[in-house]
């Protein structure tokens, strides 16, 4: 019952939370000079044509009575059309998801099948060479220090320089050309996981340092346990906390829509479209992609605590519950 | 400083780099080395030469001069963004850790506001908001340090406030101005600090991908970030324009990370043992 009570405690802030994004959104993206009108109509265009236009979206209501009704058909799933194409918000939304999603398992697939082996692998000789603690602090320092425009531009250098096999830019949706879109999304992706993999790599050494040094760890190589065995047993469970976190945050860096890697491949995703929005003033994408951007960061930060309160009770939402 | 006798010869590394690369610009900026960064001086796109030791841009104006103002307009605005964020989240975070209650709740609940919004979007928003520039620039870097640094302080304020010594002030009637003095700040400098290098390194990667974008620092000034952005126009065709810039900005990343790391290490020194 505590467990329940703490979860919903948990849920309705998460709301309070969305309501306070979805305020503070919609008052930014009306503080922005230049309103829609000018934007769609260019600097020529005379005051009745912006009149008109700024009529038509009902632009030229007061900010409360445009939120209002945002709110409320919002609430019932429909989050209005882009004014530039005078598509629903959700279709565009669908061209540009796939994109992201793309992407984003990419990254996440890097950072848990390479990053966290990587953090594990360089954590368990840590102490065995003075110097090896260095080299391996430099190189994934490296990792999370190299920007993704510098690296992407290096990438985009190379490939176009040398045609070296892949192509750079020409997107194609994977259900059209499965082989093509492979082709089109594996530099970018590459360029993308450099960084998620070293900041995983870098937390997951942190957190099995943290670990190796436990009494229980000494315990079970007095036993004469195996390497492996240890780590498989005790060091990943234990340190799997900041694991999952690290993890967790880097999924939502990932769905939030990578733009310069978006803009530098010529990718259709998220990222980009949020941007070029914010540049046309094409308020119902903006308010509706910053506003699922939120959800997703919340969510995962929900499915963390529950997936933490599975692999480790101590820090779990039971054991927060227990405390109220 | 102790802890410079207790850091590796990694974070000694970072720490000078930074400082030469610091003083390194301040003194060509101060002592015009290479020239005037925006007058045009010699041929479009020359590849470095003897004259010209990193080359000219598409509009015939020398490289190093350029690349010393690039570097010293990210290195200040990045780190008088970071000063604001730490000032706010140190004052933040220990109103939420220590005095806590309704206060607290308002602190997270802006905090966690802040924190779920995507970080490049939010910048361009913020940058729509003021128009490009400098201030939009400043202004990004700090809604984006912020929410991380402020909960990292909470956590630390939370866990100094439960000490013994805080009671036993508190018992002994210590006014809150006094505490805050003599036992939170000074307990909590070294995580402001550690955290302080990480929203630096940050704070250089929202100026370098904001400029990138079109929004950040607008020319004729430079920043690393506007260096890359124009000379990736020409990459193809003088890739000098962006190697110069890129390497610097990577190097001045990388040196702040290592000594964060470093530094944290020495103030929470921790046995290490092998495995294998």
């Amino acid at each position: 019952m505590r467990l329940f009570s703490w979860w919903l405690r948990r849920a309705l802030s998460a709301v309070v939370t969305l309501f306070l994004v979805s305020i503070l959104i919609f008052t930014a993206s009306r503080l922005m000079p230049g309103g829609f009108a000018e934007v769609v109509l260019g600097p020529l265009a005379s005051p009745e044509q912006k009149a008109e236009v700024t009529a038509k979206y009902g632009l030229d209501e007061s900010i409360l009575v445009q939120y209002a009704r945002w709110l409320g058909t919002a609430l019932s799933g429909d989050f209005g059309i882009s004014m530039i194409s005078g598509e629903p918000v959700t279709t565009e939304f669908g061209l540009r998801l796939p994109v992201t999603a793309q992407l984003a398992l990419f990254g996440i697939g890097g950072a848990i099948l390479i990053g966290v082996p990587l953090g594990v692998a360089t954590a368990v000789r840590a102490g065995r060479r003075r110097g090896g603690a260095a080299v391996g602090r430099l190189l994934s320092g490296l990792g999370v220090s190299v920007p993704e425009f510098v690296l992407g531009s290096v990438v985009v250098f190379l490939f176009s320089r040398f045609a070296l096999g892949l192509t750079v830019g020409g997107y194609v949706p994977f259900g059209a050309d499965p082989a093509g879109n492979l082709q089109s999304m594996l530099l970018p992706a590459a360029v993308l996981s450099v960084f998620v993999i070293a900041v995983t790599a870098r937390t997951t050494r942190d957190a099995v340092l943290t670990v190796l040094v436990e009494p229980y760890i000494t315990a079970s190589i007095a036993r004469g346990d195996r390497p492996a065995f240890i780590v498989c047993r005790h060091v990943l469970r234990n340190a799997s906390i900041p694991i999952i976190t690290v993890l967790s945050t880097v999924s939502a860096y990932l769905l939030g829509g990578a733009v310069i890697i978006e803009y530098l491949f010529n990718l259709p995703g998220m990222g980009t479209y949020l941007v070029q929005a914010v540049g046309r003033r094409d308020y119902a994408v903006v308010q509706a992609g910053v506003l699922l951007a939120a959800v997703v960061f919340i969510v995962l930060n929900m499915v963390t605590d529950a997936v933490a309160g599975v692999l480790d009770p101590r820090f779990g939402a039971a054991a927060k519950g227990r405390k109220q | 400083m102790t802890w410079w006798r207790k850091a590796d010869w990694l974070t000694r590394s970072g720490l000078l780099c930074l400082v030469l690369l610091a003083l390194g610009t301040l003194a060509g900026t101060v002592l015009g080395i290479g020239g005037d960064p925006d007058e045009m001086v010699g041929p479009r796109l020359a590849p470095p030469n003897g004259e010209y030791l990193l080359g000219t841009d598409e509009l015939g104006r020398s490289m190093l001069p350029r690349l010393f103002e690039g570097i010293g307009t990210t290195l200040v605005l990045s780190a008088l963004a970071v000063l604001v964020t730490a000032v706010l989240a140190t004052l933040l975070g220990i109103a939420a850790g220590y005095r806590g209650g309704w206060l607290g709740e308002i602190v997270l609940r802006l905090v966690e506001v802040l924190h779920s919004f995507p970080v490049i979007v939010l910048a361009i928003l913020v940058a729509a908001v003021l128009g490009p520039g400098q201030t939009a620039t400043i202004c990004s870097i700090i809604l984006i340090t912020i929410p991380l640094m402020t909960r990292v302080v909470r956590a630390a304020a939370v866990s100094v406030s439960e000490r013994d010594y805080v009671t036993s002030a508190v018992i002994s009637g210590a006014r809150w101005p006094r505490i805050l003095s003599r036992h939170l700040l000074p307990n909590l400098s070294g995580t402001i600090a550690v955290q302080g290098t990480y929203a630096l390194s940050v704070g250089i990667l929202v100026e370098g991908g904001l400029s990138f974008l079109g929004f950040g620092v607008q020319p004729p000034q430079s920043s690393l970030g506007a260096l890359i952005q124009q000379g990736s126009i020409y990459l193809l065709a003088a890739p000098w324009l962006v190697i110069g810039p890129g390497i610097v900005l990577v190097l001045a990343i990388l040196a702040i990370n290592v000594f964060g790391d470093g530094l944290r290490d020495s103030l929470e020194p921790r046995e290490a043992r092998s495995l294998v």
